[in-house]
């Protein structure tokens, strides 16, 4: 039986060499149609995702709150700490709260003065953060809303209070959050006080820096940095966060998003961004119209 | 024929994808480990290469193929990049497995780490070649780091844990050393 192992061993390792470098070749294959067809195979992306972790999310949400719950008790050590803080910064909310309120009063009337229909388009859907791909070299989220929901490439999501990133990849029940830290995510951004426009592109880094701004010395760290709207892609005015100077002494900003604890997400709904069917739209969005037109065409088209 | 070794294998190979499942599952818990973070280990990649280097027989080339490609679409890479040049490190490894059966493990940790330095660099110059985005090289050689640092605790473990030893000269041997 030995020698019969043996002799068959010898037959099998040039057939297995062949076998492994089948196997090579069509793994390579693979990676050439992503390169070639981008779109499509994101797309078989999406739906093996969308099989594989809804089926987990069982198991995905409870251990993960459990975690959450161990972190928040290990927290408890601060807690007088954190009292005083929250009194102080409750203090100064009460004042702010008026200037609001002042603020809205004033503006409810010059609206009326004016006549200005807000944008009814702008509606959300809610979903929960399901799993969280974010390596240090990705950062992305699933949620567990999809096509099924009428979710849509392109779309904004918050946390409620600031932008946490755009929706890239749908599958029927889920559906990716490049968040704005990751290496891929280019948003053009308007800085508040100066009117500045920039791109904040992400680099994997927790404050991603702001590219081709025309004139750094008008910005000065502290300005609130919202999304402007141009190439259509994004709806203008979200709030995104607070420009600081990094320690490269590059300008950065500080997100609003609560980045450590993404549980709910909104998506707002937004039907006029162009959609991605395939690789040539990627560079040209078609949906730009043509007050548009000497516009950036899209914050891919920056990023190759 | 009801062969024991053949059973103990594909015990193995289950086991394999056991892990490998739950490392995964880790991975993709919502737990914000996010931006900024040390990345951790490749632990499936390490499991691998420690299994194959003492029973060359226990991870099959397509599971382990099926296993990286799983994991590089769960994961946001370029899908099938890092699954070859994971199969090209692994079937490297397997093809010294018996010269490395007899060292000790601080050349095998060397061998190990030399195959993912060169794992790394292909993959940057494909990524390169290919016109993609690379990660930041810092980010790359700490992800390297932390893989060679864990890669003698990957051994412990499949030996203690999981049985996983090299194979004694004359004792239960592999098909091939019986007279």
């Amino acid at each position: 039986m030995a020698r019969e192992r043996h002799a068959s061993e010898d037959y099998a390792r040039p057939v297995r060499r062949i076998l492994i470098g089948l196997l090579l070749l069509a793994l390579f294959a693979v990676f050439l149609l992503w390169r070639i067809d981008g779109p499509r195979v994101e797309r078989f992306r999406a739906a093996l995702i969308d099989r594989i972790v809804p089926s987990f999310s069982w198991a995905l949400v409870p251990v993960a709150r459990f975690s959450e719950m161990v972190e928040s008790f290990q927290s408890y050590q601060k807690i007088y700490e954190q009292n005083q803080k929250l009194r102080r910064d409750l203090r100064q909310m009460r004042a702010w709260k008026e200037a609001a309120l002042q603020l809205e009063q004033e503006n409810a009337k010059l609206l009326t003065l004016n006549r200005v229909r807000i944008d009814p388009k702008l509606t959300f859907i809610t979903g929960v953060v399901l799993a969280d791909s974010g390596s240090p070299f990705r950062q992305s989220v699933l949620l567990n809303i999809g096509s099924r929901d009428g979710i849509v490439d392109g779309w904004a999501a918050t946390d409620g209070l600031g932008l946490v990133g755009r929706i890239s990849g749908v599958g029927r029940n889920s559906s990716r959050v490049i968040l704005l830290t990751d290496s891929n995510s280019r948003i053009p951004v308007t800085i508040q006080p100066s009117g500045q426009k920039a791109i904040l592109s992400g680099d994997n880094s927790r404050l991603p820096p702001l590219d081709f701004l025309d004139a750094p010395e008008a910005v000065r760290p502290g300005d609130r940095v919202v999304s402007s709207g141009d190439g259509g892609v994004f709806p203008p005015g979200l709030l995104v966060g607070h420009v600081v100077l990094g320690s490269d002494g590059r300008l950065r900003v500080q997100l609003t998003a609560d980045y450590d604890r993404l549980e709910f997400l909104r998506v707002l709904r937004n039907y006029t961004v162009g959609r991605v069917t395939d690789t040539g739209s990627l560079v040209i969005p078609r949906h730009t119209g043509s007050a548009e037109a000497d516009l950036p065409p899209s914050p891919e088209a920056g990023d190759d | 024929m009801t062969d024991p070794r053949l059973r103990a294998r594909i015990l193995r190979w289950a086991l394999f994808v056991a892990l490998a499942g739950a490392v995964y599952f880790l991975r993709l818990l919502p737990t914000g480990s996010g931006s900024g973070g040390i990345p951790g280990p490749d632990w499936e990649i390490l499991l691998a290469f420690a299994w194959v280097l003492r029973r060359p027989d226990c991870i099959p080339a397509v599971l382990f193929a099926a296993v990286v490609f799983l994991g590089d679409i769960l994961f946001l890479r370029p899908p099938g990049l890092w699954s070859v040049i994971a199969l090209i490190g692994l079937e490297f490894l397997r093809s010294r497995a018996r010269f490395a059966s007899g060292l000790p493990l601080l050349f095998e940790w060397a061998l190990v780490g030399t195959v993912l330095l060169l794992m790394t660099l292909g993959n940057r110059i494909a990524l390169t070649v290919f016109l993609l985005p690379r990660p930041e090289a810092t980010l790359d050689i700490l992800h390297l780091g932390m893989n060679l640092l864990a890669y003698p605790f990957v051994v412990g473990a499949s030996g203690w844990l999981f049985g996983v030893r090299h194979e004694l000269p004359g004792g239960q041997g592999e098909p091939g050393q019986r007279p």
